[in-house]
């Protein structure tokens, strides 16, 4: 297997976008050909969930390699739910590992705000099964809420723990200049004041507004290619070491144990193994904070903390900029934005930002390893990946 | 008739599960539908619950309540809950009702109510 390095990147602002799902997908193209300097590829993966219900844009991938002027590469688009980004990138890796292909460009894009919130929430939800949960009126964040009530009294955490997630991320986000979300949050503002319950509602009992991942427009693009070829672009060299995906039963009641991340746990296990590290190697890490009961409990599954302790970690400031482990950097899913489809290679983009040392007011000091978790479905499809700075 | 929810009872190892899945999970071992239907409980114990705010737009409700339930004979099952206080643990008993209604189509499913 050849080394897979990260040659150039970029992204959009994850925000409401007033531009065509093709043009979104293109842009983070053209500025990660713009830095690499790379002008032709050998594949195109797009990773995109909702184009085809909610922008009625099918062969998404075949549009945009026409757009960036790429044809005659290959391109292929990648569906995969919310996990999609990550997907799409695990397959450049293959591509580029195998040697099938010399440079891969992987994008992400999505265009949710075209419909309402209702309409992109019943969207998202039909990666429910279809007959034992979604007819019912079964959400994401349904789902969210249910796991989170029994994780919640399994392990001692309150809605405080929850805020102070949102309250982490959004100050994160403050210094992302591509965040969806520039609003910093105190937890007398969601919390304490008697105004609360009007700034921050019950959305799925026991998750409130300020516990979810607002809806968001955008894309992102990594080039992923050879140790060779990645050497030419100057900028430092950043290596996808590993790769892991694991799933779970389709609907959530089928697990045995409902507290339980299993999918999570073994793709996190699995990118570690590739990339022969531990977890306690990682020096910053984007988690799939869809909701903010995730991000503690991904903590935990993916060996950062033991079980029932992430909260505890969170609360003393270990995961925040500055910390020991900062997770989210970026803001996470919380406060940067959650273009489904363009999740997983926003998260990339992030932590390739962070290894390089380009992250500006909130880089995190000497970073080396870098770690994703992108979660799909309730936690049926995860991929997370494992990169490292070299030299 | 009163009507049911039924789970697969796979004619190989005995094993029951809900939902439909074309290879048994417990002993991959059956043939294409060589399954039995065995309706499932009606009554159980509620293992989580949610109050949905801001249900999808087929629903015209303040808040839809949706639970998931451990039915005595250990399946267990999500469904829509018509309780006015749920609380985790709580004994519920079902009927399976119209759930969902769009445009085109009727979804019949379980509904719980306090037992």
């Amino acid at each position: 297997m050849r080394d897979v390095f990260v040659a150039g990147i970029g992204i959009t602002s994850f925000t409401r976008l007033e531009y065509p799902l093709v043009e979104i997908a293109a842009y983070p193209g053209l500025m990660a050909m713009r830095e690499s300097g790379i002008k032709t590829i050998d594949q195109l993966y797009v990773a995109n969930m909702g184009g085809c219900r909610v922008n009625h844009q099918t062969g998404l991938a075949s549009a945009v390699v026409d757009n960036l002027s790429l044809t005659p590469a290959a391109a292929d688009s990648i569906e995969n739910g919310p996990a999609s980004g990550a997907s799409a990138i695990k397959q450049g890796f293959m591509a580029v590992a195998s040697g099938v292909c010399d440079v891969v460009m992987v994008i992400g894009a999505e265009r949710m705000r075209e419909v309402n919130n209702l309409e992109a929430t019943d969207f998202v939800a039909t990666l429910t099964h279809p007959m034992a949960e979604y007819i019912y009126g079964v959400t994401l964040p349904s789902l969210a809420g249910m796991f989170a009530r029994l994780y919640m009294d399994k392990y001692g955490i309150t809605s405080r723990h929850l805020a102070m997630v949102a309250v982490k991320n959004h100050k994160h986000a403050m210094d992302n200049f591509y965040a969806h979300l520039h609003e910093e949050v105190t937890l007398e503002g969601i919390l304490d004041s008697p105004d609360a319950t009007t700034n921050n509602p019950i959305i799925a009992d026991p998750l409130r507004f300020y516990d979810m991942c607002p809806v968001s427009d955008g894309g992102a693009c990594l080039i992923l290619t050879t140790a060779d070829i990645a050497k030419k672009t100057g900028k430092p060299m950043v290596r996808l070491a590993g790769v892991g995906q694991a799933t779970d039963t389709h609907a959530v009641h089928d697990r045995k144990d409902p507290t339980d991340l299993m999918a999570v746990r073994e793709a996190a296990k699995r990118s570690f193994a590739m990339a022969g590290l531990k977890p306690k190697d990682v020096n910053v890490a984007e988690l799939h904070d869809a909701f903010t009961i995730l991000e503690i409990v991904e903590s935990e599954e993916v060996g950062f903390f033991e079980k029932g302790q992430g909260h505890i970690a969170l609360q003393e400031g270990y995961t925040k900029i500055g910390g020991k482990l900062p997770i989210n950097p970026s803001g996470g899913l919380k406060a940067k934005g959650h273009p489904v489809g363009a999740t997983g290679v926003g998260q990339a983009h992030e932590i390739v930002l962070q290894l390089r040392g380009e992250a500006g007011k909130r880089q995190v000091k000497n970073a080396k390893v870098g770690f994703t978790c992108n979660f799909g479905g309730f936690g049926n499809n995860v991929v997370c990946l494992t990169f490292v700075r070299e030299g | 008739m009163e009507m049911n929810i039924y789970g697969y009872k796979c004619k190989r190892c005995g094993h029951v599960q809900y939902p439909y899945r074309t290879i048994c999970c417990n002993c991959h071992e059956n043939d294409h539908n060589e399954f039995d239907i065995v309706p499932l409980a009606k009554n159980g114990k509620l293992l989580t619950y949610t109050l949905l705010y801001n249900p999808p737009a087929d629903f015209e409700l303040v808040y839809l309540a949706l639970g998931i339930v451990e039915l005595e004979d250990g399946h267990r099952i999500t469904g829509q809950l018509q309780i006015k206080q749920p609380c985790v643990g709580m004994k519920v008993t079902g009927k399976v009702e119209l759930v969902r209604k769009d445009e085109y189509n009727k979804y019949y499913g379980m509904v719980f109510y306090e037992a």
